[in-house]
């Protein structure tokens, strides 16, 4: 079916052909605040705190600790994380934890602040592997939890939820043009297809352009951890905080180029989630300033 | 170096041929001239191929690690994944990546592209003329007229830089008063020898001002050869509809202008082909990529044409083609394409 995908232009973007969230990503436009969101909406929690890093972006543990906690249960409707982890998973599940592995990597203490609550919760230790990389890693695994950097990425618009399995394909590279929108069918390959159980994404110190390689200009301390079990409403609302940093940055509309056609992709012709906003409740709790979700 | 064996073998021989002879010739010269040039020729291009910058091992507290890691078009990816597209698509040659080291200091890390053009190079630092210029004393190019362009940014603790054939990046994990020192110290080691920092001809084809009140945007004039590269600057299309490549030359910027009704810009994208055909053959594949809707135009080598952000004009010259985007009407864009 992608293979067959009419080319898109710019001109496809200005006639209105593809949905509001790439739209408003390419064109600069303003993201349409529906009246209130549809039945059935996915959730995403977002949770900040102004002292997750302090101002040489050392990431206290204690605090992020406490974001996980408090993103895991929003996200579940649990009260405890432990709770929040047995809701999503299985006792007996081998949980591959995916994080951005380098050019503006997950930070390790995200990945370990993971672990340990994923122990704390009578996980074994054993059972919790490093999924990210090729296609045998997430064949060892029955669980995974995806924990990708927030950042965009000058192949494909964005650069996080979708991109972070593209290692699974054996063929990176082939994703690199007009073959990025098909990056959502990695997540339907047989051996990934139904494990992702959550994506938690690293969203302490994000790039707002020039990704994957750091541009230290283009870096923020936004200080939080967003999270849902859609990927493709997690991956939208990082697409929002992207954008409006990027004009807050600017003092004006600050396009994405390329558009990321692979987060309309995963929604329409993946099924894989929603980039519907109207379809995105965001649960903002903790440090309000500059949250960019409007 | 052949030309110099070359050189000494001939000479040796003409000098036993006229020794049979009590008059030296006048070719005896020549060839003296000759062998004098074969030899400095050869280890001119000696010099060329191994041009390459001694960085300090010591600066300020760093130290920089011995071990250098030479990365390929063919292993880029395994380094920075998908970022390796950027310099493949501007002709790259090979990575070659160092870090100094301090006691209580973060690291720096100093990242070396050797590209095939300085043209290339050029490209690379275009792509992002944000940050503080630097001049790490690279010498001007005295032929060059027009204005000439930074070859050295600092941001944040990160510098980036042409020299020649190289574009560098040297980052700093954490900028200091002293880092900053130190990333500047060994940028302008990497410059030193550095001969040539003139920009890419195809620059010039694009002038400051277009009739007196529209200016060009410098801040977003970028050089470039790949397709995925324009679709960062500004996408036009999924597919490589302009049909650009290695062989290619191309160039995009903005002209503006104060108005009463505010800012007004539009864009021009600039395109040199190998040769005509070429040329010809992708503004055919741009027309039924980007036009299907305009048919009537497809063989028009020149041409307005209105679409949903304004109106688009083309026009071929030999083997260059040029594309005006976002013009408020049709006259504008006949206009600017008939200046260039």
């Amino acid at each position: 079916m992608a293979d067959k995908r009419k080319s898109l232009t710019r001109r496809d973007f200005l006639q209105g052909t593809l949905g509001a969230a790439v739209g408003a990503s390419v064109l600069g436009t303003k993201w349409l605040e529906p009246a209130q969101k549809a039945a059935g909406s996915s959730l995403v929690a977002v949770v900040r705190d102004a002292k997750a890093m302090d101002s040489a972006n050392v990431v206290n543990t204690e605090v992020l600790k406490t974001m996980l906690d408090n993103v895991l249960t929003k996200v579940t409707g649990k009260t405890t994380a432990n709770d929040a982890w047995h809701s999503l998973l299985k006792a007996d599940d081998i949980i591959g934890l995916v994080p951005t592995p380098h050019l503006n990597p997950t930070h390790k203490e995200v990945v370990e602040a993971v672990k340990s609550s994923l122990i704390a919760a009578g996980f074994s230790g054993e059972k919790i592997l490093d999924a990210q990389g090729g296609p045998d890693k997430p064949k060892a695994c029955t669980a995974l939890i995806g924990l990708p950097g927030l950042k965009a990425h000058w192949l494909t618009g964005i650069g996080t939820v979708m991109k972070l399995y593209i290692l699974y394909s054996g063929s990176a590279r082939s994703y690199h043009d007009a073959n990025s929108a098909k990056l959502g069918g990695i997540l339907n390959l047989p051996f990934v297809k139904g494990k992702t159980r959550l994506v938690l994404v690293d969203a302490l110190h994000p790039l707002f352009d020039k990704g994957p390689q750091v541009d230290p200009r283009y870096k923020w301390a936004y200080n939080g951890l967003i999270a849902g079990t859609d990927p493709v409403a997690v991956e939208t609302v990082c697409l929002r905080i992207i954008m409006e940093k990027r004009k807050a940055n600017k003092g004006e509309p600050w396009p994405l180029s390329p558009p990321p056609l692979c987060v309309e992709a995963a929604d329409k012709e993946y099924g894989l989630g929603t980039s519907d906003w109207s379809k995105i409740k965001v649960d903002l709790s903790g440090w309000k300033e500059d949250a960019l979700l409007g | 170096m052949p030309p110099l064996f070359c050189g000494i073998i001939l000479f040796r021989i003409v000098v036993r041929m006229k020794e049979k002879r009590d008059r030296p010739p006048a070719s005896i010269f020549f060839l003296s001239a000759l062998f004098a040039f074969a030899a400095t020729a050869g280890l001119g291009i000696a010099k060329m191929k191994t041009a390459k910058p001694e960085l300090p091992r010591t600066v300020g507290p760093w130290v920089r690690n011995e071990a250098i890691r030479t990365i390929s078009a063919e292993n880029i990816f395994e380094y920075m994944d998908g970022a390796g597209e950027l310099y493949i698509g501007y002709r790259f040659d090979r990575l070659e990546v160092t870090e100094y080291t301090a006691p209580d200091e973060k690291n720096i890390l100093v990242e070396l592209y050797f590209m095939k053009t300085p043209d290339d190079a050029f490209g690379l630092l275009s792509l992002d003329w944000g940050g503080e210029p630097v001049d790490l004393g690279v010498a001007r190019q005295s032929a060059e007229k027009q204005p000439t362009w930074p070859n050295a940014l600092y941001g944040e603790g990160l510098l980036r830089l042409r020299s020649d054939k190289i574009y560098a990046r040297i980052l700093a994990e954490q900028e200091t008063p002293r880092s900053r020192k130190a990333v500047l110290a060994i940028g302008g080691a990497v410059v030193k020898d550095s001969t040539d920092s003139s920009s890419p001809t195809l620059l010039r084809q694009l002038p400051e001002t277009l009739w007196p009140e529209w200016k060009q945007r410098r801040g977003v004039t970028s050089y470039f050869r790949s397709h995925l590269v324009l679709n960062s600057l500004y996408y036009l299309s999924q597919e490589n509809i302009f049909d650009l490549g290695h062989e290619t030359e191309a160039a995009i910027t903005q002209y503006e202008r104060e108005s009463p009704l505010g800012i007004q810009r539009f864009r021009i994208l600039l395109i040199q082909y190998p040769d005509a055909g070429a040329a010809g053959r992708a503004l055919a594949h741009f027309q039924r990529a980007y036009l299907p809707d305009h048919a009537s135009s497809s063989t028009e080598t020149q041409n307005t044409v209105s679409v949903e952000d304004g109106w688009l004009g083309y026009k071929l010259n030999g083997r260059r083609a040029v594309f005006v985007f976002e013009c408020k009407d049709r006259e504008m864009a006949a206009a600017v394409i008939d200046q260039l």
